[in-house]
């Protein structure tokens, strides 16, 4: 839909909403929500934009100030955001990655092999407690085993850390896919001459594939924003990411807002292009099942 | 290739699903496995797929033992009820799968699937995917995938109960001429006796994990083996009438009931306290005139069939048996009519443990 027949949707439809006074409360209560959670990324966009008088200008300025990029230069030219963000989507990549390839195989054998003494309702259920408690109450003995085996302030740490905690969250979405595919499939495949794991890539995978993209995007968000662990394990700029980059510029002088505002900006922009991207899917995977198709 | 079972046992648990099954198809041969729900003829065919272990026992393709053979080694094909067709290839890539995960040559392949697709008139339909096809279509379309290319052995199982009626038949015969065409031994289940007697060089049936007999489809019908076999088999089911011998009168006597006997079913009959008598709907012929020696009923109910009627009876003592008439023959309800049995057709069973006596 072009852009013109869209404004002209929208502004029949808002006409429509006005003149029936009926839908007034229930749109005024949605205009709030929408409200309460777009102005906060609002005024951090204008802020990173604003030079420092700006910022703390009385009454605010929403609209009319003039616009700067010395922020974003000072954030990726003059700082190491530009290496924070490269050592973000490394470490959310590699762990999503791992977190479904691992994931994605027990949760094959969850749903197809029979094990003995239950062991199959137990395993999972034992692999959901693991995200029962908060991840706080992990971290200090996770920081003690990571420096014992020196790995403390590596991207290593982070992708085995994050791969551990999304590994449950992959465990039980792609049980749940799984157990929707008709046995009869892969059974028709193996007879047909393929082997499990061919079976699996060949015609169980393919099938799964908008759940499985739909439970990689959700790895990779978790990832991405992730802050405690990324905190407690790095130090140094080597393997920091960005939201602890952009954290650590609150120091006791100074809080650099508009370096802060930049940052965050930026961290925004890949999250919203690939759920936009796998919008439709990210529906589609996790409806899977409800209709059977 | 020939099928051989020697003593194959599978349970689940304490659960026995086929106790001791003991069976051998020659080459080429087509057998079905015929039973009703839970008698173990399906867990028999997953065990010769390679989709169950086997308990205990053997099993057999040619001469080789194929216990611990992965399906996937097995070199067999198999027809699911549900079709299993992979809903995202289309239905070339379907039929190709099992040529394509061998890692035959693009144009053999090619020109295997053309080949199949024509023989079973799905040409038209190579590009589509199966959520597009009617139930017919995917069935053959799931055959095709099967005879693609040539196992040792065929597997179906209930691969037609899922068709409406009409193309049920049709497609049974068409499975039968596909069948001798190809040659290939085939396993094949299914609870339906139409099917099984149509389509079965020989019919296998089982009951509660044991099998009950294997013969022609002939001789089950004919010459079935124990009770439970006479019941299944057959539409209308055939009639069951428990009585005892008088040897004295040479009569089977149930009640009022008084059938003269053979010396040769005497004989036969001789050594048993209880016996059921079977006889089956078209053994049974039904007279509005009286006459001697013939058995008095009423009419309970009549359904025209159209090229026939099944006339369903109430003999004097109360016992209800179905009698298959020509299409003209009308009667009233409660009318009295009179039955004679075609002696030499009935068959005998042994009351307490329901095996033939004939």
């Amino acid at each position: 839909m072009s852009l013109q027949a869209r404004l002209r949707d929208f502004f029949s439809d808002l006409q429509a909403i006005l003149s029936s006074p009926r839908l007034w409360p229930k749109y005024l209560l949605l205009a709030l929500a929408l409200a309460a959670a777009l102005l906060p990324v609002y005024w951090m966009w204008t802020i990173s934009l604003k030079t420092e008088v700006d910022q703390f200008a009385v009454p605010p300025k929403w609209f009319a100030f003039k616009p700067t990029l010395a922020h974003y230069r000072e954030a990726f030219v003059e700082r190491s955001f530009g290496q924070y963000l490269l050592t973000s989507a490394i470490v959310a990549v590699l762990s999503t990655l791992c977190a479904i390839i691992l994931g994605t195989l027990a949760a094959y054998a969850l749903a197809r092999f029979r094990l003995p003494h239950k062991l199959n309702a137990r395993l999972a259920l034992w692999i959901l407690s693991t995200r029962m408690f908060p991840p706080i109450v992990t971290a200090v003995p996770l920081f003690l085993l990571i420096r014992d085996v020196r790995l403390l302030d590596t991207l290593a740490s982070l992708v085995i850390v994050y791969t551990a905690f999304n590994l449950p969250f992959v465990v039980w979405m792609m049980r749940g896919f799984f157990n929707e595919i008709p046995r009869d499939l892969e059974e028709a495949a193996r007879v047909d001459g393929d082997s499990r794991l061919g079976a699996l890539r060949r015609v169980l995978l393919p099938i799964v594939a908008p759940g499985l993209a739909a439970t990689a995007v959700f790895c990779l968000i978790i990832s991405w924003n992730e802050f405690l662990f990324a905190l407690t394990l790095t130090q140094t700029d080597a393997a920091m990411t960005l939201p602890v980059g952009i954290a650590g510029r609150v120091t006791q002088y100074e809080i650099k807002w508009g370096v802060m505002s930049a940052a965050g900006v930026v961290a925004m922009i890949p999250i919203l292009v690939f759920a936009l991207a796998v919008q439709r899917y990210l529906v589609r995977g996790l409806s899977l099942g409800a209709v059977k198709g | 290739m020939n099928v051989e079972f020697k003593n194959v046992t599978k349970s689940f648990g304490r659960e026995v699903v086929v106790d001791n099954l003991t069976l051998s198809t020659e080459d080429g041969e087509f057998v079905v496995l015929l039973g009703p729900s839970g008698c173990g003829k399906t867990t028999t065919l997953r065990m010769l797929a390679g989709l169950e272990d086997v308990s205990a026992g053997d099993i057999l393709i040619g001469e080789e033992r194929i216990n611990d053979v992965p399906t996937q080694q097995r070199d067999i094909a198999m027809v699911f009820q549900s079709y299993a067709l992979y809903p995202h290839m289309t239905i070339a890539g379907n039929i190709a799968y099992p040529l394509r995960v061998r890692r035959t040559a693009p144009d053999e392949i090619k020109r295997r699937v053309e080949r199949v697709a024509a023989m079973l008139e799905i040409n038209n339909l190579l590009a589509r995917r199966p959520r597009d096809l009617s139930g017919g279509e995917r069935q053959r379309v799931a055959l095709a995938r099967a005879i693609v290319r040539s196992p040792r052995v065929y597997l179906m199982d209930e691969p037609l109960s899922n068709l409406d009626a009409k193309l049920r038949v049709q497609m049974r015969g068409e499975l039968k001429r596909l069948q001798h065409e190809l040659g290939t031994t085939t396993v094949y289940v299914t609870h339906d006796q139409a099917e099984a007697m149509t389509l079965a060089h020989r019919v296998a049936v089982m009951r509660g994990g044991h099998l009950q007999q294997f013969d022609t489809p002939m001789n089950i019908y004919n010459r079935p083996a124990n009770r439970f076999v006479a019941e299944f088999v057959g539409s209308p089911s055939m009639n069951f009438i428990e009585g005892r011998v008088d040897l004295g009168e040479r009569l089977f006597t149930s009640g009022e009931l008084a059938i003269p006997l053979s010396i040769f079913q005497l004989d036969l009959l001789l050594e048993h306290e209880g016996v059921t008598l079977g006889i089956r709907p078209e053994h049974v012929h039904v007279s509005t005139a009286e006459r001697e020696g013939l058995l008095p009923a009423n009419v309970y109910v009549t359904e025209l069939m159209g090229n026939e009627t099944f006339v369903f009876l109430r003999l004097a003592g109360g016992e209800k048996i179905i009698a298959r008439a020509a299409a003209e023959f009308r009667a009233e309800l409660e009318t009295p009519v009179w039955l004679e049995f075609e002696m030499d057709k009935a068959a005998f069973f042994d009351t307490e443990s329901g095996e033939s006596l004939s």
